[in-house]
């Protein structure tokens, strides 16, 4: 056994009120208590060089763990990272002196605990050789608008080879129906050439890219670093091994016969932005209907945008968009008079600019307003559209008479919703096998509501999560924006230009330029064994003890980024390269076979059960909090910067996500003599901030199987709470430990102590 | 909902605006920062913010007959906050001046006042009439019986324009004057009614006398320009040019009916000798026109050189220079026929009378009507309730 070996070296910094607020002799001396330890030393500045010459000592002496007690694990990482040695960090300031009464029983006991389950972790955790990938350097760019074509530039000049796939004839995309742009350049007031031809010919020239028109993706398999893509070209077929996945499928018009109330399809003069845009660009404003020379213009902006009923966002552009053409029509013809309808105008940074410049223009006039519909005016054979305005500055509701309506319609990203694909592939096969009862209604049921996403596919990818990336109800994919733009749930595929979200051509190309990044590190790290965001480096990686599977499927489903593929029989199939090393898997299975290295099932009961719990007569209640460290954690460390304090019954065991945390835990830490257990995670819902997207959700759903645990167990149900919180609130998290303590202490202490 | 209102933009009416200083005022976003801080402005339904939209869209019939255009005294508080540049308040100047050339019929006229190039015209015309009928004077005298000369009063300044000639010069245009500003004034008042009607305003409503008392105490203390916080000063040089005016038009009323009039003797008798109280009257408030002109010629060069509060456009400096070179000539008349410097003196009569002539037949049509209808727009706003936004002087 490992711990025979005494090889675990602990060291304990002094520094940071840590010396004169602990008993450090005492902590030494825990150490010494446990077995496994060879050394142990502490320093009253342990980040200097002479602290850090000191560890290097026993590291080159052959300790395989290595204990550092002292700051938070987010402070000097890279000063106290020993290649081939595992390093546990113990709280000993943030979470213990900053946080609690200095010199006191509690605040020590603490701090052994502490010092205990690090022990613990550095005894069990064993560093694994990395899952190293063979990884290709090239990249697949789906779609060969702006967006695509800066991604293959973009690659080219990193030094990558570039698949460039489009699914028309010609590169160029949106781009190529556009022959003038609104000004990229200072003083942002006057339109812009567009020079699309070069820049094709640039990309053509470039020996790095290999482009295919008029292509299409018929299978994406395989994991990051290896890609496995066959693509239809012309009746043939073309494979190519890719490391990595950009996809700029860009968009798609909304669809403007939803917007009949409008007068779209009603009158030939009332036609979309798109549509304008031909229009403008033939040099003469004709109405379509009579071809006579259009010389009152109404623009209506957010035409099915910012409308619960039709598109719920912005697309962005179509601002600015509305007021080019309106100024390149009265370039055209200073007798056109343009009116702008618009909810708010959004012209962002420099392009207000442009828009004041579209404002002095006499002959361009804006008015704010809720275009209500866009009628035909009956009578003598006029033709004219009115458009009805609500709520404007010149009254409640008022008509004005245009010869020609342009409507503003947003942008639809062109990206499939892989997870919808699959239910309704899966209930296809449910009606297929026909075996009446309520899995074949509700099959039936699913096929009408989803039916719409059958043959939507893009990417096809074999993955057992759907075809495609999964999207959220807006339609664009769905990730942890916030934090990590260009992400996908798919690891090693990216998101860029107006799929992503809607862009300008600026956007496309800056969008391009990050995803490129992305995908060239997720091609580097997976080349490593090293995963992606957010646990960027981590080497660690699953291993599964296979011959206790079950096939209940719970980790191939729950997984949020499709890592894990099956076999016929059910019998999950790891993808390293995919997995992000989250753990939901290791959390959701109910065989406990999933594990990390240095973080598994034994691993964190190990701390648990390190953590002396004093008797029934002690009247010290032991609360265990499991915390997320993505943000739970640094809350609780912020908390302790802004030195604010709480109970000192807690016990803090980070967790990689709280869709990480396996209910066997809770079952150990109360058979223990924990008295509650706190599981504090990020936000989940719509806005969520779960950095694993689904991890706190899922926490929701498993507290069914806790509630049950406990009542097995005969407890009360409220000694396990599940808390959210934000690390910009870590000012609630006192209040919100303390109440916790005091409901636990009114319920009394665990039945099961001793 | 009421029923939807077609909206027609007049884009030539936006565009005189705009080429008659309104330069800037496609540029407004309407964020009512400038209905916020116009103390005159009331609490229900601002300006200039609506005037600034109506503007834009070229709304000639509800900027013609809206009575805010004339609560508003162009103090710029508005075009110094505005956040875009818009300056609402040379808009609103604009607009005055097309309300004036619209309310003012024959419309020629006041296209004529409106063009630089005429103001030659405009001078010479009235001096050639007077050389004409001080030409005409001793035919029409032998025609008008003989040897026609005025009873008791003795015309000596010059005797080819005895006061009865002048009197029958200027009475048939000061007449003509007269109806026009009473037919525009009625169609004024007419259309700031219709102008309600249509918007539902519905104010605490004072009677017509009360409104006129109430009117007329806020022009002479010049409450209005009062409550101005970035051009205050502007009230001083407007006091003087008012009350000079006043005092100027008072002598010559008196000057005119002396002849009607039998109790007149002595030092009250025209001419008046320079102690005479008319005499003292008439020489200050010359001087205060003089004064307050001159510091209205000051504020509007320095502004347009700096470009920055208040420019003026021709419509105010062609007032205001009329306005001085009537009574600058008026003074130069006064100290050449003391000094009897002949023959300017005569000259300098005869300018004078052209300038004076000038200025109250463009009555009507010069920026000089603001008086008569803002005088109108002021009394309309206290008859229909409404009220400033520091709303206590004028709440009794």
């Amino acid at each position: 056994m490992a711990d025979e070996k005494k090889n675990v070296a602990v060291f304990l910094c002094r520094g940071c009120d840590i010396g004169a607020s602990l008993d450090v002799e005492a902590l030494e001396k825990v150490a010494a208590e446990e077995r496994c330890v060879g050394l142990c030393r502490s320093h009253s500045f342990l980040c200097c060089d002479e602290g850090v010459a000191q560890i290097k000592e026993a590291v080159q002496s052959g300790v395989a763990s290595l204990v550092i007690a002292g700051c938070s694990g987010r402070f000097h990482s890279q000063t106290f990272s020993f290649a081939s040695c595992f390093v546990e960090r113990v709280n000993l300031r943030e979470l213990v002196v900053w946080s609690h009464e200095p010199h006191t029983e509690d605040t020590q006991m603490l701090a052994e605990d502490n010092l205990r389950m690090g022990i613990a972790r550095a005894l069990k955790a064993e560093i694994r050789e990395p899952a190293k990938i063979a990884a290709q350097r090239t990249l697949l760019v789906v779609g060969g608008g702006p967006s695509g074509m800066a991604a293959a530039r973009e690659a080219s000049r990193a030094g990558y080879q570039v698949v460039l796939v489009e699914k028309q004839a010609e590169l160029g995309g949106w781009l190529r129906s556009c022959k003038r742009q609104f000004p990229k350049n200072a003083p942002y007031r006057d339109l812009e050439a567009i020079d699309l031809e070069s820049w094709i010919l640039q990309l053509e020239g470039d020996p790095n890219i290999e482009i295919h028109r008029s292509a299409a993706i018929r299978s994406i398999s395989g994991q990051p670093g290896q890609f496995e893509v066959e693509l239809d070209v012309n009746d043939s077929t073309i494979r190519a091994s890719v490391g990595a996945i950009v996809q700029a499928t860009g968009w798609r018009p909304y669809d403007a016969s939803r917007l009949g109330h409008l007068g779209y399809g009603r009158s030939p003069d009332v036609i979309t932005n798109v549509e304008m845009e031909s229009l403008v660009a033939t040099g003469q404003i004709r109405c379509p209907s009579d071809g006579r020379p259009a010389k009152r213009i109404a623009f209506v902006q957010c035409a099915g945008s910012r409308d619960a009923d039709h598109l719920p966002y912005c697309s962005a552009v179509c601002c600015r968009v509305s007021l080019k053409q309106a100024l390149w029509a009265r370039e055209l013809d200073p007798e056109i008079e343009a009116y702008i309808f618009y909810k708010d105008i959004r012209t962002p940074a420099q392009y207000e600019d442009f828009y004041r410049r579209a404002q002095e223009d006499p002959g361009i006039s804006l008015m704010k307003g809720d275009v209500i519909s866009v009628t035909t005016a009956g009578g003598r054979g006029a033709n004219a559209p009115q458009v009805n305005v609500e709520n404007t500055p010149l009254g409640p509701s008022i008509q004005v008479e245009a010869d020609l309506v342009v409507l503003a319609t947003g942008m639809v990203p062109v990206a499939a919703d892989g997870e919808a694909i699959r239910r309704v592939r899966d209930a296809r096969a449910v009606i297929d096998r026909g075996q009446p009862g309520p899995q074949l209604d509700g099959a039936r049921q699913l096929v009408t509501e989803l039916g719409h996403h059958e043959g939507t596919d893009l990417l096809h990818l074999g993955y057992r999560q759907g075809p495609d990336l999964p999207v959220l109800p807006s339609g664009f994919p769905d990730s942890h924006f916030i934090c990590f733009p260009y992400e996908t749930r798919r690891t090693g595929i990216y998101a860029a230009g107006c799929m992503r979200a809607p862009n300008d051509i600026e956007g496309c190309i800056s969008d391009a330029e990050g995803a490129v990044l992305k995908a060239i590190q997720c091609v580097e790290l997976t080349s490593r064994g090293a995963a992606l965001h957010p646990r960027w480096g981590d080497l660690s990686f699953l291993d599964f003890h296979m011959q206790r599977c079950t096939l209940c499927k719970r980790c191939t489903e729950e997984c949020p980024f499709g890592s894990l593929d099956e076999d016929d029989k059910g019998t999950p199939l790891p993808n390293p390269g995919r997995c992000r090393r989250c753990g939901i898997c290791l959390g959701a299975c109910p065989e406990r076979i999933i594990s990390f290295g240095d973080y598994s099932i034994d691993v964190v009961s190990s701390m648990i059960k390190a953590v002396h719990i004093p008797d029934e007569f002690g009247e010290k209640p032991r609360l265990l909090i499991l915390a997320c460290e993505n943000d739970a954690l640094p809350a609780l460390e912020a908390a302790g910067i802004a030195r604010l304090r709480y109970s000192p019954f807690v016990r803090v065991i980070p967790v990689r996500c709280l869709g990480a945390v396996n209910v066997i835990w809770i079952a150990d830490a109360l058979a223990c003599g924990f008295d509650g257990i706190l599981l504090l995670g990020c936000k989940s819902g719509d806005d969520y901030q779960c950095h694993f997207i689904r991890g706190s959700e899922l926490m929701g759903t498993r507290s069914e199987n806790i509630r049950q645990k406990l009542v097995q167990l005969a407890l009360e149900e409220q000694r396990v709470r599940i808390e959210q919180i934000a690390l910009s609130e870590y000012h609630r998290l006192p209040a919100l430990i303390d109440e916790f303590a005091a409901q636990i202490d009114d319920i009394g202490l665990n039945p099961f102590k001793g | 909902m009421p029923a939807p209102v077609l909206i027609k933009p007049d884009r030539e009416f936006r565009n005189r605006l705009i080429a008659s200083g309104g330069e800037d005022l496609k540029k407004c976003f309407q964020c009512a920062t400038c209905s916020v801080v116009c103390e005159v402005s009331g609490a229900s339904q601002p300006f200039p913010r609506k005037e600034m939209i109506w503007a834009q869209w070229g709304m000639k019939d509800r900027l013609l007959g809206d009575v805010d255009i004339w609560r508003c005294h162009q103090c710029n508080d508005c075009s110094q906050r505005c956040p875009r540049g818009a300056r609402p308040g040379d808009v609103m100047a604009a607009i005055r001046r097309e309300a004036i050339l619209h309310y003012s019929a024959p419309r020629w006229l006041g296209n004529i006042v409106s063009q630089p190039r005429l103001l030659p015209l405009l001078l010479l015309v009235p001096c050639i009439l007077l050389v004409l009928a001080a030409w005409a004077r001793a035919p029409l005298e032998t025609f008008l019986g003989g040897s026609y000369t005025p009873n008791r009063i003795i015309i000596s300044y010059w005797s080819q324009l005895p006061q009865w000639l002048l009197i029958a010069f200027f009475a048939p245009f000061l007449s003509l004057v007269a109806v026009v500003m009473i037919l525009g004034v009625m169609r004024f008042w007419r259309d700031l009614k219709a102008r309600d009607r249509e918007a539902g305003f519905i104010g605490q409503r004072r009677s017509l006398a009360a409104s006129i008392r109430l009117a007329a105490r806020s022009i002479l203390l010049h409450e209005d320009f009062d409550r101005c916080t970035s051009e205050h000063s502007r009230m001083n040089s407007h006091r003087l040019v008012l009350f000079g005016f006043l005092g100027l038009i008072v002598v010559d009323l008196w000057v005119l009916t002396a002849r009607f009039n039998p109790l007149l003797r002595g030092a009250f008798a025209y001419p008046f000798n320079f102690w005479s109280p008319w005499k003292i009257l008439a020489n200050l408030a010359g001087a205060a026109m003089l004064i307050g002109c001159t510091l209205m010629v000051r504020n509007l060069a320095r502004a347009g050189r700096s470009g920055a509060l208040f420019a003026g456009t021709w419509f105010d400096w062609m007032f205001l220079a009329l306005a001085l070179a009537a009574v600058l000539t008026g003074f130069a008349c006064e100290i050449l026929h003391y000094l009897r410097v002949d023959p300017f003196r005569y000259a300098a009569y005869i300018i004078h009378l052209a300038t004076v002539f000038a200025l109250l037949v463009l009555l009507p049509y010069s920026k000089f009507a603001h008086m008569i209808y803002r005088a109108t727009a002021m009394v309309y706003a206290a008859h229909t309730g409404r009220q400033s936004q520091g709303g206590l002087r004028d709440s009794e």
